[in-house]
């Protein structure tokens, strides 16, 4: 057992942060806010120079085979510094793609993101505005030598920019019964005839749009995986992107604490600094305890992910406790702050618009609940294994 | 970053679960007590002691001039998270022995100390068993303002005044004792020194306290003109704070174990849940799932401290922070606990043969066990302040 980051793990946590320190501080983050497509796209030219997208693809496709941990650095360096951009939108379908797609999608799609900073998003949630599969109306039929794709997606971040699209839709063949049959995975082009986009009012300024699918035209090989997986791919993009996010929201927990502890330092009422006051000092050592166990759940899943034994408990684990202890933060941030926190001029919340957007990418906290109960349930105990 | 274990650890890990498999099977699970309830409870503890120390695990850390095997700290670790699982007994040599009377005796004791009160301990001997006398009616968590005094007259010492909260008081020999030696000093810090005291010594009384479902685990112990011989003192006189601030350093990494047993304890009750059917329950399985999370949360925090140390790195707040966050899950598991047994929750946890007891009591001990583990070794909230003062360096309140 080492809790050390190796040297390649350190590199990227060093660079990353210097070059957000620089490129993003919170001043272009309000700018970049303001601007409607959600990110400066000057600046994500610069992250796909430094290889970013491409940090844990293969060197075959254009990246730079790095590890998941090393990923899990990077994210947690962009919540530290609220950087927006697509970067989290784009990795979930790169990794579904490394994953599930054929060789000639990953030789087409992956050297575009790796190199070209080619942009995506999945377009999955809709009406029923969950992550789970049960939800999925968008309807696929067979037409000659392709699909027909017919529905409306929700919240679906980084829209009105992204190239193209992971989305999921029910085969027109499957039951309906079973909420997991039938499902599939498509890679839309965003510029295709028949897709409409249009943004959502959302607090993150995320660029969340509707997309709309209206006889979308899908040629055959541009399905992902073998036919019906779409359930199985979902699931695999929610356990990977559970543990990305939990590692941002770690960072941006993290950034909000440190602003938090150093306010009530620097804040003096009734003759000395909030900081001495015992009330207050519990409260930041419990927000300390929580961000704290937050950041090695977040490790030992990625570094799980890095040995290619994910752990679905701690997949869920991670994200169950970024989801809890964000929120926590940022609140409890605020309520230290007095009056001032809740003003738009100090950075404290802009890291708390975060917060519903980052509870909701990579699943919200009842369905990773019920992913750990199905992992508690399913398993043999330890001591009956040994015991009996 | 690797967060897996080694071959040495994971075999060591092995060899535990078979010793547990060897000598617990019989559904014995001792939960946070080290003094057994009764008689025939502290003659198992005992046997199991002295099983480990066959092995030399009483002792794995001690250096190996003094019985021990030298374990490094993460090897500790790995056994502390499986004594914990399993919950075997008999660790800890009462409740000090292994733990800090020896280690602190190896640092600050005599030669002939060392010779005389190590081996007992490493043994798994009845004579190896310690309390520790560290507590007072008015001295808790401010533990430097201590008044029980120990007056130099010839070559004994002659103690007078009382502790309080002494776990293990009736059953222990030895006592390690921090009593005053100077009263007329500038800081109340100073003027303290420790000792060593036979609990059969003249003018020492024990006197049972029980808790409030009336277990048996601490005591008050009087001191009535007790002579203990002068070379019973340990290290310098009236030095004795730092010296008991090392032994309380020590005394850290409980929530290693702990994080073990409320494995133990989420495994346990999910079981519960799956032959009862309650596992259908969506309130069930919420809380399950939040209560497994924290858990390994705990468990994951709790390894830091032991890496630290393995690398040579000051261990500072971290050790305070796990415990006041053990504290904190303990009391919300085992009130999850005792709210899934529903009715079975209102049995009295030292009847664990009764035919209606549910998973040997031990959810219902531990519920009634966690506010006396909150204050043991220091309370939530002093360690609170520890964090607060030493982890974020914030001004003294």
């Amino acid at each position: 057992m080492d809790l050390a980051l190796t040297k390649d793990q350190k590199m990227i946590q060093k660079s990353s942060r210097e070059f957000f320190k620089k490129e993003c501080p919170t001043d272009t983050v309000r700018e970049i806010r303001a601007a409607p497509l959600g990110y400066d796209q000057k600046m994500w030219r610069k992250m796909v120079e430094l290889g970013y997208p491409g940090l844990v693809l293969p060197e075959a496709y254009g990246g730079s085979g790095g590890d998941f941990i090393e990923l899990a650095l990077l994210m947690e360096e962009i919540g530290k510094s609220i950087v927006p951009s697509p970067f989290f939108s784009t990795i979930q379908c790169a990794l579904a793609i490394l994953e599930f797609g054929n060789e000639d999608q990953k030789e087409k799609h992956l050297p575009d993101i790796a190199e070209k900073g080619a942009t995506w998003s999945f377009a999955h949630t809709e009406q029923h505005g969950r992550l789970d599969v049960s939800g999925v109306e968008t309807r696929v039929a067979a037409d000659g030598d392709g699909f027909v794709l017919n529905g409306t997606k929700l919240f679906v971040p980084y829209a009105s920019s992204a190239g193209r699209f992971l989305t999921t839709a029910r085969i027109e063949t499957g039951s309906m019964d079973n909420s997991e049959s039938g499902m599939v995975v498509f890679l839309v082009n965003a510029k295709a005839d028949g897709v409409q986009i249009e943004t959502i009012p959302t607090v993150a300024c995320d660029d969340r749009c509707e997309v709309a699918f209206k006889n979308v035209r899908i040629p055959q090989n541009d399905i992902l995986g073998n036919g019906e997986q779409g359930a199985t791919i979902v699931d695999a993009i929610i356990q990977h992107s559970a543990v990305l996010k939990a590692a941002e929201m770690y960072g941006s927990a993290r950034a909000v604490f440190e602003l938090t502890v150093n306010y009530t330092k620097e804040r003096k009422q009734f003759g000395r600094a909030l900081a001495s006051f015992q009330v207050v000092q519990h409260r930041l050592v419990n927000l300390l305890t929580e961000i704290d166990g937050l950041k090695y759940l977040v490790y030992k899943a990625a570094w799980a992910f890095s040995t290619r034994n994910p752990d679905r408990l701690l997949n869920s684990a991670a994200k169950l406790k970024a989801n809890s202890v964000h929120a926590a933060v940022c609140r409890q941030g605020m309520y230290l702050h007095g009056a001032i926190g809740w003003t738009e001029e100090m950075d404290i919340g802009l890291y708390h618009r975060q917060t519903r957007a980052m509870d909701f990418d990579g699943g919200a906290s009842d369905l990773h609940r019920e992913q750990i109960a199905c992992e508690l349930e399913q398993r043999t105990p330890l001591f009956k294994q040994v015991l009996d | 970053m690797d967060f897996g274990f080694g071959e040495k650890e994971e075999r060591f890990r092995t060899e535990i679960r078979e010793f547990a498999k060897e000598n617990l099977s019989s559904g014995k699970y001792w939960v946070m007590q080290a003094e057994g309830q009764t008689d025939d409870d502290w003659a198992f503890i005992m046997s199991v002691s002295k099983k480990l120390a066959e092995k030399k695990w009483l002792t794995l850390a001690w250096p190996e001039e003094h019985g021990g095997l030298g374990m490094s700290h993460i090897q500790r670790m790995v056994f502390e998270q499986e004594v914990g699982y399993w919950g075997i007994p008999g660790t800890t040599m009462g409740i000090s022995g292994t733990g800090w009377v020896g280690p602190s005796l190896m640092i600050f004791g005599t030669d002939e100390q060392k010779k005389t009160y190590l081996p007992p301990i490493a043994a798994g001997d009845e004579d190896g068993i310690w309390c520790t006398g560290y507590s007072e009616p008015d001295s808790g968590s401010d533990l430097a303002s201590l008044q029980t005094f120990a007056e130099r007259v010839g070559d004994e010492y002659v103690i007078n005044g009382q502790k309080v909260w002494t776990s293990c008081a009736h059953r222990a020999k030895w006592m390690w004792l921090a009593a005053r030696t100077n009263r007329d000093v500038k800081k109340k810090h100073d003027g303290i020194s420790l000792f060593l005291v036979d609990m059969q010594s003249k003018g020492l009384k024990v006197n049972p306290l029980r808790n409030f479902v009336g277990q048996h685990m601490f005591n008050e112990v009087f001191f009535d003109d007790v002579r203990i011989p002068a070379k019973n003192l340990v290290g310098v006189e009236n030095n004795g704070w730092g010296q008991l601030m090392t032994a309380l350093s020590f005394e850290r990494g409980m929530a290693v174990c702990a994080s073990g047993m409320m494995k133990r304890m989420i495994d346990e009750l999910t079981e519960y849940s799956k032959e009862t059917h309650r596992i259908c329950d969506p309130l069930v399985r919420a809380r399950l799932a939040d209560m497994s999370m924290e858990v390994e949360k705990l468990a994951l925090l709790s390894q830091e401290a032991a890496w630290k140390a393995e690398r040579g790195e000051a261990v500072i707040h971290e050790p305070s922070r796990d415990k006041a966050n053990m504290d904190e899950i303990l009391d919300r598991l085992f009130q999850f606990g005792v709210e899934l047994l529903e009715g079975y929750s209102l049995m009295d946890p030292t009847h664990r043969n009764n035919r209606w007891i549910r998973l040997k009591g031990m959810i219902e001990q531990c519920y009634y066990f966690v506010m006396g583990m909150a204050v043991a070794g220091g309370t939530t909230d002093t360690q609170r302040n520890i964090v607060a003062n030493f982890g974020l360096q914030l001004p003294r309140s």
